[in-house]
């Protein structure tokens, strides 16, 4: 046996070699498991940050661009449409950072899903975009667009979340894609511009409160 | 059968395992991105990964980006299997029966 004063102490081998008990091996399988899932997912809650603003101050600038929407002041519709517009794709640029940083480090079978997954959102939206370009030379007016094109996209925005969920396994994507859709589809019965709010309250609103909800419990993993 | 497989019941290779294990199947992982996960120096990963290595529960492959070698690390089969076992004995040495 060693004596106090010329015990090196254990080598940081050693430590790691020490025979643990159950309770303590299936403490560190959970508390590893919250600690690999909140690094690999601490960006989402910024990605669903940044859309919450983008939806919220977007289309709530759509809202105050047109006549009979916003009480309170008027913005002229081609600075409104840039705010939505530098907001958007701010944050698509975003979620495509944070979004490939999510699985740096890691190759094989799961990159087809990510990779046909982000594939998704640029189809989706160049598909609505044609299509409006279709109906607005089939005669669609200026107010009949304004319906589809944010209740296309938010369409194409929900099944996204729905097709997250399902590779992913995450209920919240799914919650988060019900209630996208519903907004999609609720909106355009409110007539223009009227529409805009719904989507900044009930879009914009869902994706702040998922951010929050999945930044709290990815908090609370690393406290577990 | 309620023996803990040894070469897995030591931390780090319990926390090592239980992060490969979190990978979908079928995917590697870089080493220092590994290491990152862990929190552990290059050395003691070396040595811990070595030693599941042996045991043929981790393959650990090395392949070239352009001039850099990158260093890919991946439970086996058997691994995969080996830390699902270690957790199934671990819940019914706690009398978990979920």
């Amino acid at each position: 046996m060693t004596t106090p004063h010329n015990d090196p102490g254990p080598s940081p081998d050693a430590v790691d070699d020490e025979p643990i008990d159950p309770a303590a091996a299936l403490a560190l399988i959970q508390q590893q498991n919250a600690d690999v899932a909140r690094q690999q997912l601490s960006g989402i809650p910024w990605i669903l940050g940044v859309w919450g603003v983008a939806w919220g101050v977007g289309f709530l600038a759509l809202w105050s661009g047109y006549e009979g929407g916003n009480p309170w002041f008027l913005l002229p519709l081609p600075v409104a449409g840039t705010i939505f517009g530098v907001l958007l794709v701010s944050a698509i640029v975003t979620s495509a950072v944070l979004g490939i940083r999510i699985s740096r480090g890691v190759r094989g079978a799961s990159g087809f899903s990510g990779a046909v997954y982000g594939f998704g959102w640029w189809a989706g939206s160049i598909a609505v975009y044609l299509l409006g370009i279709a109906f607005a030379r089939e005669g669609a007016s200026a107010e009949l667009l304004s319906l589809y094109y944010p209740a296309a996209y938010g369409l194409v925005a929900g099944l996204l979340y729905f097709m997250g969920a399902a590779l992913w396994r995450s209920v919240d994507q799914l919650v988060l894609g019900v209630i996208i859709i519903v907004a999609s589809v609720v909106a355009p019965f409110f007539g223009a511009p009227t529409n805009n709010l719904v989507m900044a309250l009930l879009g914009g609103g869902s994706f702040l409160v998922a951010g929050l909800v999945m930044h709290l419990n990815l908090r609370r993993g690393r406290r577990a | 059968m309620t023996e803990l497989d040894p070469v897995i019941h030591a931390a780090a290779r319990l926390r090592i395992s239980a992060t490969l294990a979190s990978l979908e199947e079928g995917d590697r992982i870089t080493f220092p991105r590994l290491q990152e996960l862990l929190d552990m120096t290059a050395g003691n990963l070396s040595t811990h990964l070595r030693k599941l290595e042996d045991a043929e529960y981790v393959v650990v492959d090395k392949a070239h980006k352009g001039r850099t070698p990158v260093t890919y690390v991946a439970l086996t089969r058997r691994g995969r299997r080996a830390f699902e076992d270690y957790t199934d004995t671990l819940r019914s040495l706690l009398g978990d029966n979920a």
